[in-house]
């Protein structure tokens, strides 16, 4: 019995250091004004975080947006609401799909390269050499890594949203027949500027914020050994996407759901 | 000013979890020497050196070097003192994305504001000075083991420090290369005057370059003294470290049972 108090105590604790660590290294690693440098090392992130996670992010974005034009259709057409398949897949799209599938492939793509990538910075001593020659691995490793994944995640949602709506109309229209101007005409009388697509981008920024910080964390704080960077990536993909589902629902509710 | 010591360690404590690796430990650097740090292994020699360095915190005592306190400095303060310090580690620790040539001019970049033409200069004569100058063009998955730590090496001095500290630079080195590192330690020592640290425990290699030797075993000093001194000292923890028998006062075998009756059986279910 005291065992098991003994052990919730050390979680608590554990849990707690551990969150004051990341916010710790979130803020000393975030904050500060960007140099040249880090505006290069910056750019160079963009290309490894947002770019390459590019085409499995449109890929799937096409056959969201295609099953979602095919199943809305079988089921529409039942009521003879066919013309309002287009309102429906960017409505799913655009607050739902596009943000949290993004989210997901992201931690998948590009969180999981992060941690990894850290943690063997990590564990060949690269971050240590670097401290040792005075230059702090927060500013120059974390901080360019954690800004990319923040700008790149909107910017694939967005990429996400776009082709998704172009693999509904490619089912609905081209495909299953539906009439293309009330396709688009329904889909721009009912998406809303701000209840839609802003909404969809702030979801987008806060789970960029939070996949990046879970991945960039469990990179820096890893134990150094092979067996630690496979559980810290492990973990990575586990927390992010557990954390984005979380925390759809409540963003959802608050945007939504006619609690705020 | 050159009589004073370069580091200091004044009853140095530091634990790890429940285990306590440094129990009042004492030690004087001397500028412009050698100064070797030995031991078995697990004995927390490079934790050491992450002290000296001031990236882990003692739990108690003080390192000085070049009399400030290393861990009373604010990290500003800390990082600029690093920067009179080099740092050889086991691994090398290159930077695995940038070149060679980058790699060594990487401290030139961030710390001067040299410009191009004699960044490469120095670079080339650090290169140079460990006999890489070839292989500037090289990633560092391109390296062989040794390749990669003179490359470290010529990155360590590429500022010109007061202070190098070799973490086991001879470890998992052919004979070749073990050779060319024992030569290079020396001769950078000899060239610049810069007062060395080596950790390691390659007994042979190390007591032919170093001036002056501390031995450390269970959180403390257990010996010191120059190699001539420590190769005839009589103590036999100090004897059975230096000539590598291996049996003595630190026993081959782990804690057990009595052969005989664990062979029979009575001991136990295993």
């Amino acid at each position: 019995m005291t065992a098991l108090i003994r052990r919730l105590g050390r979680m608590g604790c554990d849990l707690t250091e551990g969150l004051g660590q990341a916010t710790l290294l979130l803020v000393q690693s975030a904050v500060g004004v960007p140099s040249a440098e880090g505006i290069r090392l910056w750019l160079r992130q963009m290309y490894f975080v947002g770019v390459l996670s590019l085409a499995i992010v449109l890929v799937s974005g096409l056959f969201i947006g295609m099953v979602l034009g095919l199943q809305g259709y079988t089921i529409l057409v039942d009521f003879g609401a066919e013309d309002a398949l287009g309102q429906m897949v960017a409505l799913s799209l655009l607050r739902e799909l596009a943000p949290v599938v993004a989210a997901l492939l992201f931690a998948g793509r590009a969180g999981s390269a992060l941690t990894a990538e850290i943690g063997l910075m990590k564990a060949t001593e690269q971050l240590t050499s670097m401290e040792m020659i005075g230059v702090d691995p927060l500013r120059r490793v974390v901080a360019p890594r954690l800004w990319a994944g923040f700008v790149a995640l909107p910017l694939l949602t967005i990429g996400f949203g776009v082709i998704g709506v172009w693999g509904g109309e490619l089912v609905g229209v081209k495909w299953l027949g539906v009439f293309e101007g009330s396709y688009w005409g329904n889909m721009q009388a009912s998406v809303e500027f701000v209840d839609d697509v802003l909404n969809g981008l702030i979801k987008s920024l806060v789970f960029a914020l939070v996949v990046t910080w879970i991945a960039v964390y469990q990179g820096y704080a890893l134990v150094p050994t092979s067996e630690g960077i496979a559980r810290a990536t492990t973990r990575t993909v586990v927390y992010a996407s557990l954390a984005v589902l979380g925390l759809d629902f409540v963003l959802t509710a608050l945007m939504f759901g006619g609690l705020a | 000013m050159t009589d004073s010591p370069l580091i200091e360690v004044e009853g140095l404590r530091f634990s790890r979890g429940e285990t306590e690796i440094f129990r009042g430990l004492d030690m004087v650097v001397p500028r412009g020497k050698i100064t070797a740090i030995m031991g078995p292994s697990g004995t927390g020699k490079t934790t050491l050196l992450k002290l000296i360095g001031g990236q882990l915190v003692p739990d108690a005592g003080r390192v000085r070097i070049a009399g400030e306190d290393v861990h009373g400095l604010s990290r500003k303060a800390l990082f600029r003192l690093r920067r009179r310090m080099g740092m050889l580690f086991q691994s090398g620790a290159l930077f695995s994305d940038l070149d060679v040539f980058e790699n060594v001019a990487f401290p030139l970049r961030v710390h001067t504001d040299l410009p191009e033409s004699m960044v490469r200069d120095l670079v080339l004569m650090k290169l140079q000075a460990v006999g890489l100058r070839g292989a500037r063009g090289l990633m560092p998955s391109e390296l062989s083991g040794g390749m990669a730590r003179r490359v470290a090496l010529a990155r360590a001095i590429a500022l010109d420090p007061d202070l190098i500290l070799y973490d086991e630079p001879f470890v998992g080195q052919d004979p070749i290369s073990m050779g060319v590192l024992v030569q290079l330690i020396r001769r950078l020592n000899d060239a610049l005057g810069l007062t060395a640290v080596v950790v390691s425990h390659d007994i042979k290699e190390t007591l032919s370059i170093a001036d002056y030797v501390y031995v450390i075993a269970d959180g403390r000093v257990m010996a010191q003294g120059t190699p001539q001194s420590l190769d005839v000292d009589r103590d036999p923890r100090v004897s059975q470290f230096i000539h590598g028998e291996p049996d003595g006062p630190v026993p081959f075998h782990y804690p057990a049972m009595d052969f005989h009756d664990d062979l029979l059986g009575t001991g136990g279910p295993r």
